[in-house]
Order: structure tokens, then sequence, then C-alpha cells
């Protein structure tokens, strides 16, 4: 074939199943050489049907339930749903709940931001380095296995309270693993300002200007690192956060480096956080110790889970099950921020953007 | 740190990865794994099936008294059972090997039977449960608790009724 006959644009597949894309979403790609000119996304391919599930469960049921929508929020759509449950029952949590509610968000946060950096940086190509933060991570992994019994559902909320508690050992553990974790953090921040092969790979790819961040109406870190300064956790303080010296990360060039960074020092602020929360843990109980009728009523509860914004809808009626439960979830305000992100990028920097954002397909197509 | 400082210290380390099969793996006392039933101490109340997202959880009326049948397989270990039983009757061990082959499958069962009794006064047949008494002020001693527990529900909450409670 002479050159000429060759056409000028090309369409290729990226998913659903595809080595590099950590989740099941289908791209196609129209490339004009190596860079792409148009994408169509394309999602539902893990319908899991959930939403309709939980109204087969009843309200306590599906404590268990919400936990098991994502791995990685696993614990802020249990805490959001049992918000919901609480607001409608009029249930107050005890002060020693709301803080140790907090102590497992924060957990959750820092391995959940751990792990998608670790995976930018594997995208990047920096194998040894992914592994080195993989371990890092281990570190945050055992603390959740030890203090919950589990790594990933680590069934710490409860409607009413949290299930779990904390004597002296388990917390000089964890302060003892918080410092561990600490210094190996500041060492990959050191490492994500200074090191070529990341710093080449990652600035200035992916942009989301702050302009488009609007449009879209993203959530969580891609919004912070577009220069959006919003954080659930201070403009509608749940849990502990309105006592707590919450510090904000936003950066303005919304680029894949500026969404990394901003992950990583919220992971120094939830340390900073959780210090606070051992030091200040007041005594008392940890939950109501009841397993109160939750009456009819609707109510929406939103929190601050690692992704960004999650909102829960729920409506109870006068059976154990509730009507209907509805969540918004993260990855369904951020992806669509890919487009703009994608246009003109390089055909080899498309699954490291997709990652990100931080996608979680499990908890957007339940 | 730099790359060589992590690298000797990965050195002297050694892996990172458990030697399991080979040594023992991590696990935290904490840890959620397999259910164990205690009948003795299970007051009959069926908390536990309701609460479980799993429906792992089954009892059954049979001659000989009530069954208890936890289904390792179908349980997804949340601790939900633990949590809200007001006993210590089910715990969750820190036992996580579930292994198994294939034949064995349906033997992956935590079984327990609460047993029929016949109530000392009134010659009933009902279930060997342990007593409700949680709450019971001044706590039962345990001559009481022995005594309670020998009678059918009916004659317990006669028994506690007529308990003689000091002023
Ligand atoms: S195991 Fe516990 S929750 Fe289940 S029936 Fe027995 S006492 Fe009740
Ligand atoms: S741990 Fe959860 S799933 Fe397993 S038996 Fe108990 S309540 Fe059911």
């Amino acid at each position: 074939m002479s050159t000429h006959d060759v056409p000028e644009t090309f369409s290729i597949p990226v998913g659903p199943l595809h080595v590099a894309l950590e989740e099941p979403m289908y791209f196609k790609i129209d490339v004009k050489g190596e860079t792409v000119s148009h994408i169509d996304i394309n999602a539902g391919h893990a319908h899991r049907g959930i939403e309709y599930l939980t109204t087969k469960r009843t309200m306590y049921q599906n404590v268990v339930l919400t936990e098991r929508i994502c791995s990685l929020c696993s614990n802020s759509h249990p805490q959001t749903f049992a918000m919901a449950a609480e607001k409608i029952a009029g249930i107050e949590v005890p002060e020693r709940g709301i803080y140790l509610r907090t102590v497992a968000d924060e957990m959750k946060r820092v391995t959940s931001h751990l792990f998608n950096v670790a995976l930018l940086v594997h995208l990047v190509g920096y194998e040894t380095y992914f592994m080195h933060m993989m371990q890092v991570r281990e570190i945050g992994q055992d603390m959740l296995e030890s203090i919950f019994g589990n790594r990933q559902d680590i069934g710490a909320m409860c409607i009413g309270g949290v299930r779990y508690d904390l004597d002296d050992k388990s917390i000089a553990y964890i302060k003892g693993a918080l410092d561990k974790i600490e210094a190996e953090t500041k060492d990959i921040i050191k490492t994500f300002k200074t090191n070529g092969s990341i710093l080449r790979r990652t600035k200035g790819v992916g942009v989301l200007t702050h302009a488009d961040a609007i449009t879209c109406g993203v959530v969580g870190p891609v919004a912070r690192a577009s220069g959006i300064d919003y954080d659930v956790r201070r403009e509608a303080p749940y849990a502990a956060y309105d006592r707590l010296p919450l510090v904000v990360h936003s950066l303005t060039d919304g680029d894949v480096w500026s969404r990394a960074m901003v992950r990583l020092e919220e992971i120094l602020t939830s340390i900073d956080l959780l210090r606070v929360c051992l030091r200040d843990l007041p005594g008392g109980p940890v939950n109501i110790n009841d397993r109160p009728d939750i009456p009819p009523g609707q109510a929406v509860t939103r929190s601050e889970a690692p992704r960004g914004e999650v909102i829960y809808y729920l409506r109870t009626n006068d059976t154990p099950q509730p009507e209907r439960v509805k969540w918004r979830v993260p990855t369904f305000m951020n992806w669509d921020s890919l487009r703009f992100m994608l246009q003109d990028a390089k055909v080899a920097d498309v699954a490291m953007i997709v990652n990100s954002i931080d996608p979680c397909l499990s908890c957007t197509e339940r | 740190m730099n790359f060589l400082t992590i690298f000797a210290r990965n050195l002297k380390q050694g892996p990172q990865t458990e030697a399991f099969p080979l040594g023992p793996a991590f696990t935290p006392d904490r840890l959620r794994g397999r259910i164990e039933f205690k009948a003795e101490s299970c007051e009959g109340c069926r908390i536990c099936e309701r609460v479980c997202p799993a429906n792992a959880i089954r009892f059954a009326k049979t001659p000989d008294g009530m069954t208890f049948d936890c289904w390792h397989n179908t349980c997804v270990f949340c601790g939900n059972c633990e949590f809200y039983c007001p006993t210590d009757a089910i715990h969750q061990t820190n036992d996580w090997d579930l292994s198994h082959v294939n034949a064995d499958k349906f033997d992956m069962v935590e079984h327990g039977l609460i047993p029929n009794q016949t109530c000392v006064d009134c010659g009933a047949t009902a279930l060997n449960t342990a007593p409700m008494v949680k709450n019971a002020k001044p706590p039962l001693s345990a001559e009481e608790y022995t005594e309670l527990r020998a009678r059918c529900p009916k004659c317990r909450a006669k028994y506690l009724k007529n308990r003689k409670v000091p002023a």
C-alpha cells in the first residue's frame, strides 16, 4: 500500500477487558497518528443489581450489603447508608462512635489513595517503585486486618455507631503504623516531585481545566486537582470532622500529576486527623447497643469517600426492608471528564489518564 | 529515602511475601474467619439468623431439639451474627483456612443442637436454651441459673416473677 492510501484516522478499542485498564469500561478511540482525536465511552458491562437487592434485605442486612458495593470505598457506603437510617429514625450516635467512624474512614482513605497512586506508577512503567508503594500500602492493609479483622470489608459501621472498639494496645499499634506510613509517604511525595520518569509521563498530561471541571461537575481529588476547593468533610461535616483540623488540598494544573499529588497530600492529612482522633477519643459506648426499627421516611446523606462525594437516598416504609436505596457515586460524576482529559492525548497515556480519575465501576454500575 | 537505601533495607529484610503454605501466614487475633457456635450459651432468639445478610444461618426444629447450621460457603464473614448475638454463642474465630476439595463442599457447615428437655415444674418438652437474664436484677446466682435453665419458658417466667428480690 502506498502512503496516500492510509486513512487519516484509525479507530481502536480500549476495553472493556484491557490489559492496562483496571476497570471494565469500553472506549472507542479515534486516533490520528498517535494522538486521540475523538473518544466514545460506553459503560454498562458490570451491572450487579445491588440497588434492587437492597430492597430485598432488611436495613441491618443492608449495612453489610452496601459495604460490598465497592472494595476501596467499603467504609463510606455503609457509613452513608447508616447516616441516612439514623436521620430517619432520629438516632444519635454516641460521641466515641462518632470518633471511631472517622478513624475507620480515614484509615480506608490512606490505603485507597496509596493504591491508586501505586497503580499510576505501575502504568508509568516504573515497576520497582510500584512494588515499593504497594509494600507501603501493605502496612495499612495489615493495620486494617489487625484492627477490623478484614483487609477490605472492614465491617466497622452499624446503624447507631460502630462495631469495633480500640484499647490502649491497638491505639499504640495504629500510631506505630501511621508513623511508618507517614515517613514513607513523605518520601513518595519527594520522588513524585523529582523523579524524571514520573514527571515526564504525568506532568501536563490529561489536563482538566478548571472551567471543564465545573462543566462536568467532578468531585473528590479530581475536582481538587483542577482548583475546585471542595470537600464534603468541610462543606457538610459528618462524623467528627467539624472538630478536626481538616486541611483541604487543591492544585490548579488539573493534570495526572496534580491528581496524584492531591491524593498523596491527603494521605498525610488523614494521618494527622487519625492522630488527633486517637488523642481526643472520648470514653463511653461506641454504639447505641440496640436494633431499633427504622420508621417510614426518607433521607439524603452524603460523605466524602476516597474518590469523592457519595450521596445516598434512602426511603423506608413500615416493613424491615427499605423501599428504595439509591446512591450517586463519585466515579459517575468523574468519568465524563475523561472526554476532556483524553482529547488530544497520546494513545500510550490513555490507561494512565483513565486511572487518574480513580475509576470504580463496581460501584458506578453496581 | 533514596533507592540505594531502600535496596539495602530490602536486602536485609528479605522477601516481604509470606512463606505460606511452607510457613505460617500473618493472622491477627481479630481476624474475622470461620464461625463457631456454642449451643450451650445460645438463647434461641434467632437474631443471628435474621441479621445474616447472606442467609447462611438456618435454625430448624427437629424431634431432638433445634438445630443450628451455618454454611461456611455461603457466609461472607461480615460478623453481623456475632455483633447482634446477645450472648457469646456465635463467634468468629480467626481461622481463615477454609480451602477444601470439592467433594467436601456440603460438609463446610458449623452444626449445633439445642436439645430438648423436660421442664422440672410442668413436665412439658421445651428447648434447653440459655435463659435470657442479662437484665435480671440482682444478677442470678449460679444455682438460680441452673434451676431456671431446667424449666420451660412459661415456668421460667413464673420462676423469675416469684424470685425473692431483696429490697
Ligand atoms: S446464636 Fe446468639 S443470636 Fe443466634 S439464636 Fe443463639 S443467642 Fe440468639
Ligand atoms: S458472619 Fe455474616 S454472613 Fe456469616 S453467618 Fe454471620 S452474619 Fe451470616
